[in-house]
C-alpha cells in the first residue's frame, strides 16, 4: 500500500488582489479514501480546489500530488497528471452537447477503445445520459447538468476527483442518488475531495473531515468523530 | 463567485410597459430608415432603368463578394469567441495573402505555366497563401497578443492597430505604394451560363471555392477534436483548462485557422478585382469585421451569413435603394451604403441578426 498521502496541502496561502482568502491551510488525502471539507459560505473552499487544480496560484504554501510538487505547474497539467475538478456550480460548455462535454473531459487521451469502453461504463451509472446523449447541455435538468459534470470529469480516468458542492440545488431524490454515487465511484477506488454544504451527508461518507472557518483549517477528524462535535453540530448540522 | 468569462454584460431588456423617451426616439428611428427604404425601392424598382439581366448581375457580384467577406469574417469570428479580441490586423493577414497568391500567380504567368495548368495554379495560389496569411496570424498572437493576454482589454486592442500598421507598413516598403494588377489567366475568361445568364468564370470560381472553404472550416469546427476544443475554450477557458486543454494550442490553432481562411480571401479579392496594393486589406477586413458582427460575433454560421448578406447589399443596394431617389453614378457609393446599412441593421438588432437568439441560450 501507498503510505504517504496522495494530496498534501501544506501551509498554504492565497489572496484575491490585496485581500487573504486562505491563511495557511494545511490538509492531506490519503489514497481511496474521501475527505469532506466543509464551512460557511464564503469560507474559501473553492479557492482552495481552485488553488489544488491550478486555475489559481497560491502566493505561499506547497501542494504535493502523488508525490510531486504541482504548486506552479500549469492548470492543464495538473489535470493531465490526473486531478480532475468537478468545479461548483457545474460549468458545462453548455453549446456543447452531452456526447462532447464527455469527448472534453477525455481531451488528454488517445486510446480510442478505451474511452469508449469508459463512456459505455458511466453511461450505466447515469442511465439519464444515454436518452440526452445528443442534447445541448444546456438545456439539460440541474441534476442531469451535475451528472455530465461529475461524468466529464470521470472520462479523464483520473487517480484524484475534486468535487464543489456536488449537491447544491439538486431535489433530496437527487440529491441521494449524487451521494450514491459518489460512494460507488469510492468504492471502484477513486479517491475524492468533497466541498458540501449538506454537511450530514457527507460527513457520514467521509473517512476524514476538516472545517474551515475563514481560511483556516478549524477543526479535523473522522467523519463520523466530526459529527459528534458539538461545535460541528451547532454550526452546520443545526 | 465563479470566474466565468462570459461575453461582457448586455444590458437588460426594458421592462414592458415602461416607455422612455429613448425608445421612441429609437423607434421612430427605424421606423424612417424602413419608410425611406421602402419608397426609394419602390420608386427605383417603377423606372425601370435596369433590366432583369443587370439586376441578376449585381446579385450574382454580391454573392461572390460576399462570400469573400465571409471568409474573412470567419477569421474575426473565431478570434473573437476564443479570446474575447478583437485582431484588428486580420485585415492586412488578408492583405499579405492576396499579395503571396499574386507573387505565385505572376511566376507561374511569366513561364505559361498558369494557363497550361489551371488547377495546379490555382491550387499552388492557395497553398502559398494560406501558408502565409496562417503563419503572419500565428506569429502575430505569439508575439504581440500573447503578452497581453491577461492584461486590461484596451492593451491588445491597441497593439492590434498597432500590428496592422507595422503590416500595412512592411508591404509598402518591400514591395512599393503601386498598383500592382494580378494576372488574367485563359481559364478565367469565358463566362459560364447560369439560370441562362452569364456569369464570369472568376465569381463562379470564387463563390464554389468559398463554399468548400467553408463547408471545410464547419467540419473542422464541429466535428474534430481540437475544433470542439476550440469551441470549450471559448465558452470557459478555466473548465477547458481543467480537461487538459493547452489554451495557448488552442489559441494558436484559431489563429491559424482564421489566418489561412483570410489567405484564401486575399487571392480571391485579388482575383475578383485584379489588383493588389499595401493598403488593399483596410476596407475589406473593416467590412467582414462589420459583417461578423452582424451575424452576432463569435457566431461561425452567423459569420458565413452575415458576410454573403452583406456582399448582396452593397452590391444591389446603390441601384435599389439610391437610384430611387435620382442620386447620379450610385455604384460610386457602394461602401457608403454598405456602411450604412450596417448601421441600421445593428439598431434594429444591436446584437447582430444572431446575436439575440444566442444570447437567451446562454441565459
Ligand atoms: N475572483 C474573486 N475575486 C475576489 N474575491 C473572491 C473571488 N472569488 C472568491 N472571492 C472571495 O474569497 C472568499 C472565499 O470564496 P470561496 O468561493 O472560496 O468561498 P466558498 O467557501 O467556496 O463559499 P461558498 O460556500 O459560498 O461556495 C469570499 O469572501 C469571496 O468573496
Ligand atoms: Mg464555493
Amino acid at each position: 500500500m501507498n503510505v504517504q498521502p496522495i494530496l498534501q496541502v501544506t501551509n498554504l496561502h492565497v489572496s484575491y488582489d490585496q485581500i487573504e482568502v486562505l491563511r495557511g491551510v494545511s490538509l492531506s488525502v490519503d489514497h481511496g479514501s474521501i475527505v469532506t471539507l466543509i464551512g460557511a459560505n464564503g469560507a474559501g473552499k473553492s479557492t482552495l480546489l481552485r488553488c489544488i487544480s491550478g486555475i489559481l496560484r497560491p502566493k505561499m504554501g506547497s501542494i504535493t500530488f502523488a508525490g510531486a510538487e504541482i504548486g506552479e505547474r500549469p492548470a492543464h497539467l495538473i489535470a493531465r497528471s490526473g486531478l480532475a475538478h468537478v468545479p461548483e456550480g457545474r460549468r458545462l460548455f453548455a453549446k456543447l452537447t452531452v456526447d462532447e462535454n464527455l469527448r472534453m473531459g477525455a481531451f488528454r487521451r488517445n486510446d480510442r477503445r478505451g474511452i469508449d469502453n469508459d463512456r459505455e461504463h458511466l453511461l450505466e451509472v447515469f442511465p439519464r445520459l444515454r436518452e440526452r446523449f445528443r442534447q445541448v447541455s444546456g438545456t439539460l435538468s440541474g441534476g442531469e447538468q451535475q451528472m455530465v459534470a461529475m461524468a466529464r470529469a470521470l472520462m479523464s480516468r483520473p487517480r484524484m476527483l475534486l468535487l464543489d458542492e456536488p449537491s447544491m440545488g439538486l431535489s433530496p431524490i437527487m440529491v441521494d442518488f449524487v451521494f450514491e454515487t459518489i460512494r460507488k465511484i469510492n468504492g471502484e477506488g477513486m479517491t475524492i475531495l468533497l466541498v458540501e454544504q449538506n454537511a450530514s451527508l457527507a460527513l457520514q461518507i467521509a473517512t476524514n473531515a476538516y472545517v474551515i472557518e475563514n481560511g483556516a483549517i478549524s477543526l479535523e477528524g473522522s467523519g463520523v468523530h466530526l459529527m459528534d462535535d458539538p461545535r460541528v453540530r451547532e454550526a452546520y448540522l443545526g | 463567485m465563479t470566474a466565468t468569462n462570459a461575453l461582457p454584460e448586455r444590458p437588460q431588456r426594458r421592462v414592458r410597459g415602461r416607455v422612455s423617451f429613448t425608445t421612441v426616439i429609437s423607434w421612430m428611428l427605424r421606423i424612417t430608415i424602413v419608410v425611406t427604404l421602402l419608397a426609394s425601392a419602390v420608386s427605383s424598382v417603377l423606372k425601370d432603368r435596369y433590366s432583369i439581366d443587370q439586376w441578376f448581375d449585381l446579385v450574382a457580384f454580391g454573392i461572390t463578394i460576399g462570400s469573400v467577406y465571409a471568409l474573412i469574417a470567419l477569421g474575426y469570428t473565431m478570434v473573437y469567441g476564443v479570446l474575447r479580441l478583437i485582431n484588428f490586423a486580420h485585415g492586412e493577414i488578408v492583405m499579405a495573402g492576396s499579395f503571396a497568391g499574386f507573387f505565385v500567380a505572376a511566376s507561374l504567368d511569366s513561364t505559361g505555366a498558369l494557363n497550361r495548368y489551371p488547377i495546379l495554379g490555382f491550387a499552388a495560389m492557395l497553398a502559398i497563401a494560406l501558408l502565409v496569411s496562417g503563419g503572419i496570424a500565428v506569429l502575430t498572437e505569439r508575439f504581440a497578443y500573447r503578452p497581453f493576454r491577461h492584461a486590461p482589454r484596451l492593451a491588445p486592442l491597441i497593439c492590434a492597430i498597432g500590428v496592422s500598421f507595422l503590416l500595412q507598413q512592411s508591404f509598402r516598403g518591400f514591395f512599393g505604394t503601386g498598383l500592382r494588377s494580378y494576372p488574367d489567366p485563359d481559364w478565367l475568361m469565358p463566362p459560364v451560363s447560369i439560370f441562362g445568364f452569364d456569369v464570369p468564370a472568376v465569381q463562379v470560381l470564387v463563390v464554389s471555392s468559398a463554399i468548400v472553404v467553408m463547408v471545410g472550416l464547419y467540419l473542422i469546427v464541429h466535428k474534430t477534436r481540437m475544433g470542439t476544443a476550440m469551441r470549450a475554450v471559448s465558452e470557459d477557458v478555466d473548465v477547458a483548462t481543467l480537461m487538459g486543454i493547452n489554451v495557448d494550442r488552442v489559441v494558436t490553432f484559431t489563429f491559424a485557422l482564421g489566418g489561412a481562411v483570410g489567405g484564401i480571401a486575399g487571392v480571391f479579392y485579388g482575383l475578383v478585382f485584379k489588383q493588389v496594393h499595401f493598403f488593399m486589406g483596410f476596407t475589406p477586413g473593416i467590412k467582414a469585421f462589420g459583417a461578423a458582427v452582424l451575424g452576432g460575433i463569435g457566431n461561425v454560421p452567423g459569420a458565413m451569413i452575415g458576410g454573403i448578406f452583406l456582399g448582396i447589399c452593397e452590391s444591389v443596394a446603390p441601384a435599389l435603394l439610391l437610384d430611387g431617389f435620382g442620386i447620379p453614378a450610385p455604384h460610386q457609393m457602394r461602401d457608403l451604403v454598405a456602411f450604412s446599412l450596417l448601421i441600421a441593421v445593428l439598431i434594429f438588432r444591436p446584437y447582430g441578426i444572431f446575436g439575440e437568439r444566442l444570447a437567451r441560450r446562454r441565459g
